[in-house]
């Protein structure tokens, strides 16, 4: 079994084609309840039809794909607000949820910026990504990155997907990345916008 | 609006309770030269009201919990979660206040250490209203993450808080005048103590109307996308009830004020007053009410 320092994702957000083969692929192997989806694709969308002095038109209308699970962040907020210890930073730099532990008091959820945390009603605690855990153990992919058809996703070592992809992960609707530090790397789409000077907004947020 | 409502009526609770124990120890402490078996015997009724309030602010948060059986877990993390400090401080002081109404009640220790004891669970009531305040200064919540919130949440202490108390005073006032056991010496000291807490609720409205304005303004200026939602969740999509609230809290004061109109000419219809002040109670209440429903659905998350 590899072990690592620290596990990240990386997203090639230019390619992604907003399919949510990852999301279901993910749904199908936790099984999760409806209401809960630890991978969401989120559509970022903008722009507008200008009409030109001559009386004909010009777009500038654009739209991309964001994959996003949880980061397993180098200063997890959720951890950090997290009352009971529950939420904690485990092996291979796995944030994950204790549901022995946890209360469901949801703080995590009201903190978290990228929406990982979700709340399981019917067991009355917090679930998330836990990066396919059992699947590492018998050195396999997790369920997300196996079942995407564009190569989109990718994972490992934090430090190696950043030499061979670079840095970039402060992309709308993504937030700010110094606010958590999350372990995640884009290759952006033309049209990416920088987290927090966004002049689109979320085209399917009842998804997210 | 409502799908944080234990929140809601935990937060205002005991804030509430909070500030009715500040406040009977500021009628106390100025009213130090009043005979002391006076003092009691009008205060304590309102002393022994705050338990039942925090009792019932503390069950509804409970009610907010998925798994309420394990609530004690919520204690695991005081080195680093507000949470777990909100609770820890709401307990301590429930058990502090629990402690010195017991010792009021039957008169023990010596009047000196229960002052120390009723300064000392002041002093950690005060701390809890912070703590609660900083449970919200999320960095990824900008509406909140301001000094906004915890001036806001002291207004409610303090407003709530006087009037809560003002209006226990003089509903006992009310039952002991039915059960004629009350004087005109307890009746008198009421009078004074609703005068005080009429020009401090003056004092806290206009708080609200400097502060309010303020944060508006600064939520207009951030940058964040989500400070740009909150805003509009405040002006628009509720705007009806942001009015509606500060309407609310501004007929409270204005209520009183019939009261002190009527202090300075110097008549004084005791059973006019415990209408005004029980009305300025509910009025302040409403509007409190309306504020931290408006504060909970105001909270946008920057990112996705």
């Amino acid at each position: 079994m590899t072990t690592y320092k620290q596990l990240g994702f990386y997203v090639h957000q230019a390619n992604c084609t907003g399919c949510k083969a990852c999301q279901i692929a993910c749904k199908d192997k936790h099984d999760l309840p409806v209401g809960v989806t630890w991978r969401r694709v989120v559509e970022y969308a903008g722009g507008s039809n200008e009409v030109n002095p001559d009386g004909t038109f010009r777009t500038d209308v654009f739209s991309y794909y964001t994959s996003i699970a949880c980061n397993h962040c180098e200063d997890p907020i959720c951890v950090e607000v997290c009352p009971s210890q529950a939420m904690h930073k485990g092996e291979n730099g796995i944030v994950s949820v204790d549901p022995s532990i946890c209360i469901g008091c949801r703080y995590c959820e009201m903190a978290c910026p990228y929406s990982a945390p979700q709340f399981d009603a019917d067991r009355g605690v917090m679930t998330k990504c836990d990066f396919c855990a059992d699947l590492l153990a018998e050195d396999q992919s997790p369920a997300c990155v196996e079942a995407c058809p564009s190569r989109v996703l990718d994972f490992g070592e934090i430090d190696d997907l950043r030499a061979k992809y670079g840095t970039e992960a402060g992309i709308e609707p993504l937030p700010d990345p110094s606010v958590t530090r999350p372990n995640l790397v884009l290759t952006p789409h033309k049209d990416a916008r920088a987290s927090g000077r966004g002049d689109g907004a979320i085209a399917n947020p009842r998804e997210i | 609006m409502t799908a944080e409502l234990p929140l809601v009526i935990f937060t205002i609770m005991a804030q509430m309770s909070v500030g009715s124990f500040v406040v009977l120890g500021v009628i106390q402490l100025v009213g130090y030269r009043v005979d002391p078996k006076l003092m009691d015997r009008i205060t304590d009724p309102a002393l022994y009201a705050i338990g039942p309030i925090l009792v019932l602010g503390m069950a509804a948060s409970l009610l907010h919990l998925g798994s309420p059986l394990r609530a004690v877990n919520s204690l695991r993390h005081l080195g680093g979660s507000w949470l777990s400090r909100e609770i820890a401080f709401g307990i301590l002081f429930a058990v502090l206040g629990a402690a010195f109404a017991g010792v009021q009640w039957r008169k023990m220790l010596t009047p000196r250490l229960r002052q120390v004891l009723a300064g000392t669970t002041a002093v950690v009531g005060l701390g809890l209203v912070y703590v609660i305040s900083r449970v919200y200064t999320l960095r990824t919540v900008p509406s909140t993450d301001t000094w906004h919130t915890a001036v806001s949440f002291y207004a409610t202490t303090f407003l709530l808080g006087s009037l809560a108390v003002g209006a226990a005073l003089v509903i006992a006032s009310r039952v002991r005048v039915r059960r004629g056991v009350e004087d005109e010496e307890a009746q008198a000291l009421i009078v004074r103590a609703v005068r005080g807490i009429a020009i401090g609720s003056i004092v806290v409205l206009g708080v609200i109307v400097v502060a309010l304005p303020t944060f508006l303004g600064s939520l207009a200026i951030n940058d964040s996308p989500a400070a740009a939602e909150s805003l509009e969740t405040l002006v628009v999509t509720y705007g009806g009830l942001s009015i509606l609230q500060l309407v609310l809290i501004f007929a409270a004061v204005a209520v009183l004020a019939v009261f002190l109109v009527q202090l300075s000419r110097g008549k004084i219809d005791h059973r006019g007053l415990a209408v005004v002040v029980v009305t300025a109670f509910a009025l302040a209440f409403s509007g409190e009410l309306i504020g931290r429903m408006l504060f909970y659905a105001s909270m946008v998350r920057i990112g996705m």
